[in-house]
């Protein structure tokens, strides 16, 4: 699964774009999970330190599209989750 | 009176004459302070039909209970006129030290009317008001203008000034205080420079006492450790410019003046790529403890410039006008803050000239021989210049997109990209359908910061490419949220770090000022401020027609990314302004009925309820 970082989970993971394995049918916890096992510079900042899923500051979108909200998501393939900030104003 | 001094001071410019007015409690609770008491002073004094330019026009200057307090963010003010941009209400705030410094002259707002004579530096300390000399200002930068000032009055006086683009009377000229920042949008920097005024310097010694010093100190401990968590993260590491990446993934991101809704140069100037090769340091504002002021500088050969860069200054002088390049956008954002223009206004009205030169409409003898072309850098500093001289094609644009299309023709109107005359901020109202509705309602014109409304087009609260009619209320709800925050007067950057804005605000508006505050009643403040905001907007000539979205909104479709295809019809524009209007308990046609003014308490300060429309 194709993961896109914005803002500082960018920067904590030193990369734009990484790959994750996620179960089809995945819940925030599940990628928390994954995440932090390859990027464990996220827990506490971009991810729950107890890894239930994203901080609350941060929010987790399907494709530009969906964003997910805490149920757990069905993923097809070529599907794309973004991380990013959830005060997405300025 | 604790957290108050309950009075206004009105300074009459032409016959020099200075008055006190008292400001009853009975004001105070229903008004707050900020924008809220300032649109009932902007009510009150700014006489009907006044021309905004005109010496009638009002100027005010207000702060709120919070300031003074030390709570984090509380050094707040805000700015309102009646705006020569767009011809309604105009309302800016600005922060840092000039907030407490105003207050601690003994008043809680300044109303300034008329016209000095000649320029004019106006010093106003707790014993009075001095007119000095701002002759030797004239043509100083924002900067220069308040490094002169304190080196003529002290250090520690604090300054609110006009830059070349205020003299000028440029329509979007902003007033700048405290080192850059500015009171920015509707064009308050003109109104002060059509009164004479180049700079108003504040210098007090009055405190103002709070009701219960120490459980607001209890209170201001844990808000300010709240303030340095997970809830303002995102302000204290990259920054607003944090949205430009993932506002071209969304296909929110405005570009070549909306024609689409992505950027492919957009990482280049990301606020991730900015932290990595521009950051100098984070700044605060007077009691704040976020600190999210990005101060970054350039890394080219060019002349270096460093000054602040936050999203819509980056969105503006960016994308909307096909610039890639970070140094360019610093040097633009940078050159705004010291001619002391409004950075939207000013990147949005120079893209739709671009357009209108690409399309032919404009041509190089228009432009003085400039390429005025989206992507040209130095086509864009050169404009920004002229503009605040008013020459060359500066003459055109310095009047905002509206009056310059309404002056080009050639259907130039249709993408002039302002709703009431208000430049649109970096939000792409197609595919951010509740901020579709937001921009097209706001009293002062194309903003999202009054009501915040992207916050539910970013959640799974709604689908944003979607419309229904629960936007409306939404919206609505979002209005008076920001009402609240901007009367109190808290940073927004702050609202994520409250569990409960209302109980929270409602208890420490008690421990300042010993007045029982309901969370309910600070909740109707809230809705009262926007209608009052709306009353002033009906009395100056407001109609259902001009609560819309630019022609391109709403017959174009997106071109580019995963939005491409995704509109907004009239149709649907309409639906969701119903939906609006109905969760506001107005009429169909957006007027206000009189019981809805009599439930708000608004009866004894509006006009008759049956003379207005």
């Amino acid at each position: 699964m194709t993961v896109e970082l914005y803002g500082q989970a960018r920067l904590l993971a030193g990369q734009k774009i990484v790959e994750v394995a996620l179960p089809v049918r995945s819940s925030p916890a599940d990628f928390a999970q994954r995440l932090a096992d390859k990027y464990p510079a996220l827990v506490g900042k971009a991810i729950r330190p107890d890894l239930s899923g994203p901080m609350d500051s941060y929010v987790l979108n399907l494709n530009g599209v969906e964003f997910i909200s805490g149920a757990s998501v069905e993923l097809r393939q070529g599907d794309t989750l973004l991380l990013f900030s959830s005060q997405a104003g300025g | 009176m604790y957290g108050y001094h309950g009075q206004v001071m009105l300074i009459d410019l032409t016959t020099r004459k200075v008055a006190w007015e008292p400001l009853p409690e009975s004001i105070l609770r229903r008004f707050i302070g900020g924008i809220g008491l300032g649109t009932y002073l902007l009510y009150r004094y700014c006489p009907h039909g006044v021309e905004p330019l005109s010496p009638g026009n009002t100027l005010i200057f207000v702060t709120s209970p919070l300031v003074g307090s030390r709570l984090t963010t509380s050094s707040k003010f805000a700015v309102l006129t009646k705006s020569p941009l767009t011809g309604f209400i105009g309302d800016s705030l600005s922060s840092s030290f000039l907030a407490t410094e105003i207050k601690k002259t003994g008043c809680d707002a300044v109303v300034i009317t008329g016209r000095a004579a000649s320029p004019t530096l106006l010093h106003i300390t707790n014993n009075g008001v001095d007119y000095l000399d701002g002759a030797v200002l004239i043509g100083l930068t924002t900067s220069e203008t308040e490094q002169a000032v304190k080196a003529k009055l002290g250090g520690m006086t604090r300054v609110a000034s006009i830059g070349p683009a205020g003299e000028k009377l440029v329509k979007y000229a902003s007033v700048a205080n405290d080192g850059g920042r500015q009171a920015g949008r509707t064009g308050s920097g003109a109104v002060m420079g059509s009164k004479n005024l180049k700079a108003i310097a504040f210098r007090g010694s009055r405190p103002v006492e709070v009701f219960e010093k120490d459980a607001l100190d209890t209170i201001g401990k844990d808000l300010t450790l709240r303030s340095l968590g997970p809830a303002t993260e995102k302000y204290r590491t990259l920054g607003t410019m944090a949205n430009v990446a993932v506002f071209n993934r969304l296909g929110t991101l405005p570009t070549k003046n909306f024609q689409q809704s992505t950027f492919d140069q957009a990482e280049q100037i990301s606020g991730e790529a900015f932290v990595q090769s521009h950051h100098v340091k984070n700044a605060h504002c007077a009691n704040c403890t976020i600190g999210c002021e990005q101060i970054v500088t350039t890394d080219d050969d060019g002349k270096q410039a460093k000054g602040r860069m936050e999203y819509e200054s980056g969105f503006a002088l960016g994308p909307l006008v096909g610039v890639g390049n970070p140094n360019t956008v610093i040097r633009a954002s940078k050159m705004c803050d010291e001619l002391g223009m409004d950075t939207i206004s000013a990147g949005a009205t120079i893209a739709w000239a671009m357009e209108c030169f690409e399309k032919g409409i404009l041509t190089p003898a228009d432009t003085g021989g400039i390429d005025l072309r989206f992507g040209n850098e130095d086509a864009l500093l050169k404009t920004l210049e002229l503009i605040s001289r008013r020459e060359g094609i500066g003459a055109l644009l310095a009047d905002g997109s509206r009056i310059a299309a309404q002056r080009t023709g050639h259907g130039s109107e249709a993408w002039a990209m302002h709703v009431k005359g208000l430049e649109m901020p970096g939000y792409e109202p197609r595919s951010l359908k509740t901020m579709a509705v937001a921009l097209s309602v706001a009293t002062r014109g194309a903003c999202h910061n009054r009501s915040s409304a992207y916050e539910a087009d970013f959640s799974a609260r709604v689908d944003r490419l979607k419309v229904d009619d629960e936007r409306g209320r939404i919206t609505a709800e979002g209005e008076d949220f920001s009402s609240v925050l901007d009367s109190l007067i808290w940073c927004k950057f702050l609202r994520k770090a409250f569990t409960d804005l209302h109980a929270e605000s409602a208890a420490i508006y008690r421990h300042i000022t010993g007045w029982d505050m309901t969370p309910g009643e600070l909740k109707q403040a809230g809705e009262r401020i926007n209608n009052l905001k709306k009353l002033f907007n009906i009395r100056e000539g407001w109609t259902r027609a001009d609560d819309t979205l630019p022609a391109r909104v709403l017959t174009e479709t997106l071109p580019t990314g995963i939005v491409q295809g995704i509109g907004l019809t009239r149709d649907d524009l309409d639906m969701m302004i119903d939906g609006y209007y109905r969760a506001r308990g107005w009429a169909a046609d957006g007027t206000i009925p009189p019981a809805k003014i009599r439930e708000l308490k608004l009866d004894d300060i509006v006009e008759q309820p049956s003379a207005i429309r």
